[in-house]
């Protein structure tokens, strides 16, 4: 979560495109972006098991070609996700220093769970 | 056969791409036969749908894939420790955490688009070729990795796996070196898919 919220910040920046990046932990939150909000939901409802009515709207505000690649890069982070969680991937002192104001700002901490024990 | 149906939607070459990585899931790894990977992408297949399979592998190795499929920010360094120190060694831990990722991946996908899941690869006769880098250390992860903790490394205890990780996740995403670019564009802006990046994260509770 954090390095891709940083990196969702970095390019807005980059591409001067406004962000609300409290969108990535807060759905009810405008992410600014063209059709943010149907990405969001569609992300929700996808990992839900119940993504149709997403999808069509995704399809409906952005078209074909950017709902399949939605559906790709939510099928990238379930992998990449769980190889990040399997192998103990640390985020490191750099990015956390780079990243601090976001991930305070974000309570990103709370998922912090490579040093914890599982209840 | 849906990832042959997605040849048919707007991005060039996608399914085509997901093709061979697919049915290298049948085929012997460096620690795996091919038909204990199908039984590990059965496995975590069954989990997602909240099933408790364990496709005839032993009972260490279909808890590890159905906790990796299923739960993975349950997953705590004393759990890892655990398993392996249960018999499944670092590379067969490291290889079955792969074929579980890619499994997911490319389900979620087809699942996203509302098309069926693929049928699971024949498995192919053969034994693992054992070959696993020597030069990997144990540092700040929980896995040994080449050249410390990096999660373009994570799998590179066992190299092809984590080639293959590479070959999926430019066709999904973005290759390694599109990376570097804030105004590539795949269908969607980098801005929006780093939107949906962090938000499955965020979903996941991963995080990294």
């Amino acid at each position: 979560m954090v390095a891709h919220t940083g990196l969702l910040s970095w390019s807005a920046q980059a591409t001067e495109t406004p962000i609300d990046l409290r969108a990535v932990t807060d759905p009810s939150v405008d992410p600014l972006l063209p059709g943010g909000g149907e990405l969001v939901a569609f992300v929700d409802a996808t990992l839900a098991s119940g993504g149709s009515a997403a999808a069509r709207r995704l399809n409906e505000a952005l078209g074909r070609r950017a709902l399949i690649a939605a559906a790709a890069v939510v099928g990238n982070f379930q992998m990449m996700n769980r190889v990040a969680d399997a192998t103990g991937m640390p985020v490191g002192t750099g990015r956390r220093r780079q990243d601090a104001d976001l991930i305070e700002q974000l309570g990103l901490s709370r998922f912090d769970h490579l040093q914890e024990e599982a209840p | 056969m849906s990832l042959a149906r997605l040849e048919l939607a707007p991005r060039p070459g996608l399914g085509e791409s997901l093709v061979p990585i697919w049915d290298r899931l049948g085929s012997a790894g460096a620690t795996w036969t091919g038909a204990e990977r199908v039984a590990i992408a059965s496995v975590a297949r069954a989990a997602r749908l909240g099933e408790g399979s364990t496709g005839g592998l032993d009972p260490v190795a279909a808890r590890a894939a159905r906790t990796v499929a299923a739960r993975p920010a349950s997953i705590r360094r004393s759990w890892v420790d655990g398993v392996i120190a249960a018999g499944l060694d670092q590379a067969r831990y490291v290889e079955l955490v792969a074929v579980v990722g890619r499994v997911v991946a490319i389900d979620t996908l087809l699942e996203a688009l509302g098309l069926d899941l693929e049928p699971l690869p024949e498995p192919l006769a053969g034994d693992p070729s054992y070959e696993i880098d020597r030069g990997a250390r144990l540092g700040r992860a929980w896995v040994p990795m080449v050249g410390g903790a990096s999660i373009v490394q994570a799998l590179s205890l066992v190299p092809a796996e984590n080639a293959e990780l590479e070959r999926l996740h430019g066709p999904l995403y973005l290759t390694f070196e599109e990376m570097a670019d804030p105004h590539v564009d795949k269908g969607l802006s980098r801005p929006q898919m780093e939107l949906v990046a962090a938000r499955t994260s965020a979903h996941n509770e991963c995080f990294y």
